[in-house]
């Protein structure tokens, strides 16, 4: 037998809130006749404990068995009502809410009876159909995560891991403090701001229950209430977290220069940084934001792999300086190689894939030139105790001196000539690098105490082996000074004369006698250089005699062009055959014709004679430039093993030589060389040096970085990316000058064109870390990987607290305010970055051009209370207003002047700090909205200042305030990614954009998302008081149903009638929670219910009408909108 | 509306003038609404203070700024207790300082500075009242002084005060005595009006004769002097008891020295003056001395007590011409008739003078009789054998 349907309807009055406007008497009496209603009254409050007690009575005495209160939203009271019901021993589903209050009352005057009336005895038509439901219980995992490290995030985070459960803190920056640690103080107690916070960073941060994420972000999130699956991205940080030691040594050498996010872009990091001094972590991150376009090949060809993008990027920047420190770093000869170096970095430039490579070299002299090395200070290094010897001052035996005397090893060099550098004094002359420059670098080494001892030859002033005992370790880096010869007729004739030897007279500033006519012969660097010395000299013809093309000549081209463009002449494919002279004095040249055959064993085309081809070349002075050997025979006393031409053989990879503690290197090792080679080998023997010193093993090899080339694909990308840009000239002096003396005949590049060039660097063309690989070599414990990958990692939680904070409004769009416009308009948080002891001004307020202010507008209501732009007031400005306004008055002085709508300086002590901030600090407060601020004098008062415009409404007049400083308190806004964290979370957004509160009194931090729950300005604008509270609220919500361990599932989900399903799968691919799945063998749809939510998408989808929903079934929902229609 | 730069230093000028209380106002306009002057013309106090605060109050000289006459119902009601009247003061010594204080007021400090008195008077007339009277000099061992404020004894109107409290001391036969030509205003209106170096000469001068003759209590007619020796003379060195005659009647009333024996059988209003109310919390024993006299029915304002309205004479005023127009002691008169009284009783000497004048000029003479407390009391008491 089918049970008697018994209703009871209760018409509540909600004070008036529901009785001004329905009258309830009249619905009650309508709903006592509907079919199935058994009884109908109303009452004044039916939420009420009195109100409750009634309907549990009724039940009983009427026997009722479906009930419906007509009262305000489901939202509100649904939960109590069917509590109540099941008090009473009723199934709560047999529970129907009629919303006759924000659906009928509050928006409806007249009629409103009449819907109310039909609002019930629709409920009243469903009612009769519900069907007892039970609701399950699941587990709630016991971990939370919580998102956000700011005050509330901590806060929350510390009060659930104190409960004695397991936190996952997920700070998407590299720090937990949130906004609070910007601050300098707080109001109204003025507390300094790192002092209350710093502690609860520390706590948090180190405590056992807290896993922190810093650095990470939460990228999705699924499952149901108590069981979360969360996956949060771990983006790469480069740096060995487990390593770092907070040192910081690798922040001075990157030579990325970035905006420090945390000082409001006010002060600048580097790509590698620890944002604020007491960051927790206190670790470094790298900031990398994308893939170099290049491969830097430059830093790989180069010997001693300079940090070429880096410091190109710090003279692109502006900071020259740095730029050249940077070189120095590893290279103790920066103006000899910005002049000299044959620059094997720009052939191998990743820019010749586009048009020409940068113009490094001329780069590393622009620096050089920014700088005197005179000036630098000498860093302060521990001594070893141990000695070195190094033989030869030229760039190799400098080289291995000033980075042992960097290493604290004393050294003694010995310098067989009358001055120090070798080759660089010696052999290029003075037009190439003049010897001031190269003195101020050798000065250096002298000042770091490298003991240079000129004029000792060893081996005749000084016997080796005597060296060899009186030192801890010796290096040989005599270079090359032996003479070679032709081996033809006449060579011995005074007027032919020896390349090496004329340049060291030239440079000693011996008389030469040197002819009209002069011819030299060679291809090198040598020749050109010898060439173009006798030209200043006074020789009225030059030829240069080279026996291959210009393809093959060694010299560098542009030295080749500069020759040539001075007079000189080059005849190519000429051998000299034999040297004529008149009266024993040199007349002319017989030389003979070349051609070019297969290559020889250096890989050059081998030239042959043409037979009968002689011709004579007049010549005075011959010069032969044909290369030199190293002089070493005095080394063979003490036994060292030597090779072909009397080169010196040893490891190439640690210079040692076959006896114990004596290195060699440079050209004595290598025939004659180039100089950034000559120095790479006196570094490398300095480093092996050092370790036989310390008795470290000298098989250990320093980790190698392995050179990538670019594919054919990456080619075409970077010639479709970046455009051609024609590369810089280096100015020279004019040729009429230049052979007049031995002037420098390369000028430099100017500022602007430095740094021009410098921006064609492809390295230099991204943001964040450029991967130049400085801060690996600088760290002390081998943190950096720069090959590190963002990591996903999976937890499961069975509650969430979203703390995610907000984020300032930019004032900029409010144009007349001249944000960004005026140096000296700034908003509130950039000022509390400049107050603050760790800001960019140390705490100083000061203006851009750091001068004090003498007065100051605070700006009130920026954003806030404003529809064009946020309608809400923020809440905190009225009172940080205030708490500027001090800070101001006791810092400097200042006159300050607070231009406000309303002072909303409510709170605990808050009135009180208003109080006393008008009346102690003098603070001058201007009612209304400053409406423009402007530079524009119009009197002499006005000259030089920001005049700020506004209405003062209390006399009322127009004010037109002249300041120095302008302060605009900026509205606080949802974050710019609310939107995706809405999406994660499943939260919806009120319309100021905050994140909605499940009530907005009873319910300030739960969702609608059960499990997921809201902690401080994520929720809307609040100071440090309030959003504590709340933060404290969530952690207490979370603990609550941790206690209990379980959570209750609502049984309103989605059912399939596995009769009827013909597993078309539409159900699988609407679920946005993946609760339906085709089950096989049967092919039928089912649902799951631990993961349905109940949104009843499937069954609004199901063609076959498979799917219902229960408590929201066909009947129910037709029988409720049959009545309203009826 | 041209726009105008804020002048700073016309603020500091307000501070540095004892105007610090300005800088608290967070001009609710309390002030404004409970100003007696806005019940006759405008007087935007709020404003005022707005102007001096933000550096654009200029036009110091203005009559519309020297309107205040310090009856405090603004501080006795302000939200943040701001002491208003020091913020006109502070404001009034600026025109002081640049000589620009209305003209009105200039013989009056003049008076005031060569003759001790603000009426215009010699100082040699000071004792002319006392003519017939039998009266000692103060001298070392007498009880008390009696000191009758310079109005009672210039003004011949208000002469009845001083004779009425002579002669109520006579008939207690308390021991007392007056200083005559040796005393000199109390300068409360001189401090009121801006003229701090005036107010500091005469007040060390009373406080010098007062030692130098051994005055241990002062019984003054005037509120005003009240206020002035009790709450300001101590801070330049003056050590004696000050009490109104109001309250030393009543104690010699108690004392059964006095005995109001006569019937008074008439309504009479009692009519608190500020200084006396307000500025010194007296409200009790005016009416208690009122009470104790047979048949008299002491009735009340509407507005009594604090909520007392002001006769229009304070801080200087009474020496400024009001408009008939704008005169608050013809509010008065009107609110005491409305209230069925036939006697206005007082206790303070600038009141009477514009009481007197209202009623004169209203045509009120026979409806409503002006008398000091101590002319009713002296009415109906006897000589105590």
């Amino acid at each position: 037998m089918k049970k008697e349907i018994r209703i009871g309807v209760y018409i509540c009055h909600c004070g008036f809130n529901i009785a001004k406007t329905v009258r309830v008497k009249e619905v009650a009496e309508f709903a006592s006749k509907l079919p199935g209603v058994v009884m109908a009254r109303d009452y004044m409050y039916t939420c009420s404990d009195p109100g409750q007690e009634q309907i549990r009575n009724d039940i009983k005495e009427y026997n009722l068995n479906r009930v419906v209160v007509a009262a305000c939203s489901p939202n509100m009271h649904e939960k109590t009502f069917r509590r109540v019901v099941a008090e009473a021993g009723l199934n709560p589903f047999l529970y129907q809410n009629a919303n006759i209050r924000e659906h009928c009352s509050w928006v409806h005057e007249e009629g409103a009876t009449e819907k109310a009336k039909d609002i019930v005895a629709a409920a009243v038509s469903r009612v009769i159909y519900h069907q007892p439901l039970e609701t399950k219980e699941v587990e709630i995992k016991k971990d939370t995560l919580v998102v956000g490290g700011g005050i509330a995030g901590m806060m929350a985070s510390m009060d659930i891991a104190n409960g004695g459960y397991k936190v996952h803190l997920v700070e998407k920056t590299s720090s937990i403090g949130g906004h609070i640690i910007q601050f300098d103080k707080t109001f109204p107690t003025l507390d300094c701001a790192a002092c209350i916070t710093t502690p609860k960073m520390s706590d948090t941060g180190s405590h056992r229950n807290i896993n922190l994420l810093n650095y990470s972000v939460v990228e999705e999130v699924s499952g149901f209430t108590g069981n979360f699956q969360s996956k949060i991205r771990k983006k790469a940080k480069y740096i060995d977290q487990t390593k770092c030691t907070g040192c910081r040594l690798c922040f001075d050498s990157c030579p990325v220069v970035m905006k420090n996010e945390f000082d409001m872009m006010l002060a600048d990091r580097k790509a590698v940084y620890i944002p604020f001094p007491q960051a927790v972590p206190n670790k470094a991150v790298i900031d990398r934001r994308e893939d170099r376009p290049c491969k830097a090949s430059c830093m790989y060809a180069c010997p001693i792999n300079t940090n070429v993008p880096g410091y190109v990027k710090l003279i692109a920047d502006g900071r020259f300086k740095e730029a050249y420190m940077l070189i120095r770093s590893t290279n103790p000869f920066p103006s000899t190689c910005g002049r000299v170096c044959y620059a094997p970095c720009e052939v191998a430039c990743d820019r010749n894939n586009i048009d020409k490579p940068v113009a490094i070299r001329d780069l590393k002299r622009f620096a050089d030139e920014q700088v005197d090395a005179d000036d630098l200070d000498i860093p302060e290094i521990e001594k070893t105790g141990k000695t070195v010897v190094v033989i030869g001052a030229g760039p190799s035996g400098l080289s291995a001196a000033h980075d042992l005397a960097m290493l604290g090893h004393s050294v003694t060099v010995f310098e067989s000539l009358p001055q120090a550098g070798g080759m660089l004094r010696y052999g290029i002359p003075e037009y190439r690098l003049p010897k001031d420059v190269l003195n101020k670098e050798i000065n250096y080494i002298k000042r770091l105490g490298a003991d240079i001892r000129t004029g000792v030859i060893v081996g005749k002033d000084v016997p080796i082996s005597e060296l060899q005992n009186d030192y801890d370790a010796v290096y040989i880096a005599v270079g090359a000074q032996g003479k070679m010869k032709l081996g033809i007729k006449n060579e011995d004739l005074p007027g032919v004369i020896e390349g090496v030897s004329f340049l060291r007279s030239a440079a000693l500033g011996e008389n030469i006698p040197l002819g009209r006519k002069v011819a030299v012969i060679g291809g090198g660097n040598t020749a050109v250089d010898c060439a173009r010395t006798a030209l200043r000299l006074g020789a009225e013809e030059v030829t240069i005699v080279y026996r291959r093309t210009i393809n093959e000549m060694p010299a560098a081209p542009e030295e080749i062009e500069a020759a040539k463009e001075e007079g000189i002449k080059i005849e190519y494919l000429t051998s000299p055959v034999c040297f004529m002279s008149e009266e024993d004095t040199l007349s002319q040249m017989e030389c003979i014709r070349m051609e070019l055959q297969a290559p020889d064993s250096s890989g050059r085309p081998r030239p042959m004679p043409i037979e009968g081809s002689e011709f004579t070349i007049p010549a005075d002075t011959v010069i032969t430039a044909l290369g030199q050997v190293p002089e070493t025979d005095f080394t063979k006393k003490i036994g060292i093993a030597l090779g072909k031409n009397g080169t010196i053989n040893i490891s190439t990879e640690t210079g040692a030589t076959n006896i114990e503690g004596i290195f060699a290197g440079g050209d004595a090792v290598t025939g004659p060389g180039y100089v950034i080679d000559a120095i790479a080998a006196g570094k490398t023997a300095a480093v092996y040096i050092d370790r036989y010193l310390k008795d470290e093993s000298l098989e250990w090899r320093p980790e190698k970085q392995v050179k990538e080339e670019l594919t054919e694909t990456e080619i075409t990308g970077l010639k479709n990316k970046y455009p051609k840009i024609e590369r810089a000239k280096m100015p020279e002096l004019p040729v009429r000058e230049r052979i007049l003396g031995f002037k420098e005949v390369s000028l430099g590049l100017g500022v602007n064109e430095a740094r021009r060039e410098a921006g064609r660097c492809l390295a230099g063309q991204i943001e964040g870390c450029i991967q130049c690989g400085e801060c690996a070599r600088r760290c002390g414990v081998n943190a950096v990987n720069l090959n590190m990958k963002d990591e996903i990692v999976e937890l499961d939680v069975g509650n969430i607290i979203v703390a995610t904070g907000y984020d300032t409004f930019d004032p900029s769009v409010i144009k007349q305010l001249g944000y960004k416009k005026y140096d000296n308009v700034m908003t509130s948080l950039e000022f509390e970055r400049i107050n603050s002891p760790t800001g960019p001004t140390g705490g100083q307020i000061r203006m851009k051009n750091g001068e004090v202010p003498e007065s100051i507008a605070i700006v009130h209501c920026v954003g806030s209370r404003d529809k064009n732009y946020h309608e809400y007031c923020s809440r905190v400005c009225c009172t940080a207003g205030l708490k500027f306004a001090h800070l101001i008055k006791d810092k400097i002085g200042a006159d300050v002047y607070e231009m406000y709508i309303d002072m909303r300086s409510f709170g605990e002590s808050c009135e009180e700090f208003y109080n006393r901030v008008a009346s102690e600090d003098g603070v001058k407060f201007i009612r209304g909205k400053a409406t423009s601020v402007t530079d524009k004098a119009i009197n002499e008062e006005e000259q030089g200042k920001l005049i700020v415009s506004v209405e003062d409404s209390l006399i009322p007049k127009m004010l037109r305030v002249p300041v120095d400083m302008v302060i605009l308190l900026v509205a606080m806004q949802p974050r710019d990614d609310s939107d995706d964290i809405a999406r994660i979370f499943l939260l919806n957004k009120r319309a100021d954009g905050f994140f909605m509160e499940q009530h907005i009194k009873l319910g300030p931090v739960s969702t609608m998302t059960e499990g997921v729950f809201l902690a401080g300005c994520c929720e809307g604008p609040k100071d440090v008081p309030d959003s504590v509270a709340h933060a404290k609220a969530a952690a207490s919500e979370v603990l609550s149903r941790l206690a209990l361990g379980k959570t209750e599932i609502e049984p309103t989900i989605a059912i399939v009638d596995e009769d009827i399903c013909s597993g078309c799968g539409l159900c699988v691919k609407i679920c946005a929670y993946g609760a339906p799945s085709i089950i096989e063998p049967q092919h039928r749809s089912h649902v799951n219910e631990a993961l349905c939510k109940g949104c009843g998408a499937c069954a609004a989808t199901c063609p076959s009408g498979a799917i219902s929903h229960k408590h929201f079934n066909f009947k129910e929902l037709l029988s409720e909108v049959e009545a309203l229609a009826a | 509306m041209t726009a105008v730069n804020p002048f700073k230093e016309s603020t500091d000028m307000f501070l540095n003038a004892g105007g610090e209380a300005l800088q608290q106002c967070y001009q609710c306009g309390t002030c404004t609404a409970v100003c007696p002057w806005n019940l006759v013309r405008e007087f935007p106090v709020r404003k005022i203070i707005h102007t001096s605060q933000i550096g654009l109050l200029t036009e110091v000289g203005e009559e519309d700024n020297w309107i205040c006459a310090t009856c405090g119902a603004c501080e006795e009601r302000c939200p943040r207790g701001v002491k208003i009247i020091d913020i006109w003061r502070a404001i009034r010594r600026v025109g002081v300082q640049f000589d620009i204080l209305p003209k009105a007021l200039k013989p009056v400090m003049s008076s005031l500075e060569s003759q001790g008195n603000p009426w215009g008077d010699t100082r040699e007339n000071r004792v002319a009242w006392t003519k017939g009277l039998d009266l000692s000099p103060f001298e070392k061992g007498m009880d008390v002084l009696y000191f009758p404020c310079c109005t009672p004894v210039y003004d011949r109107n208000a002469r009845r005060i001083a004779l009425a409290s002579v002669s109520l001391l006579k008939k207690a036969g308390v021991n007392f005595g007056i200083l005559g030509a040796e005393e000199s205003c109390c300068g409360e209106s001189a401090r009121k009006l801006g003229n701090e170096d005036l107010f500091q000469k005469l007040a060390k001068s009373n406080i010098e004769i007062f030692k130098q003759k051994g005055v241990k209590k002062i019984v003054v007619s005037s509120p005003h002097c009240f206020h002035t020796f009790k709450n300001e003379y101590p801070e330049l060195g003056a050590d004696f008891e000050v009490i109104h005659m109001t309250q030393f009647v009543l104690q010699l009333i108690e004392q059964e020295k006095l005995r109001p024996e006569k019937p008074y059988p008439k309504k009479v209003i009692y009519h608190d003056p500020c200084y006396l109310g307000r500025h010194n919390k007296i409200y009790e024993e005016p009416r208690k001395v009122l009470s104790s006299i047979p048949d008299l029915q002491l009735i009340e304002f509407d507005n009594n007590r604090e909520d007392a309205l002001c006769c229009g004479g304070g801080g200087g005023r009474i020496w400024m011409e009001t408009p008939k127009e704008e005169r608050l002691s013809n509010i008065r008169v009107d609110q005491a008739l409305a209230a069925g009284a036939e006697v206005l009783a007082l206790s303070c000497p600038y009141c009477m003078l514009n009481f007197d004048d209202s009623v004169l000029n209203m045509g009120k003479s026979g409806l409503l009789e002006v008398r000091d407390i101590t002319e009713i009391l002296d009415s109906v008491t006897g000589e105590i054998s």
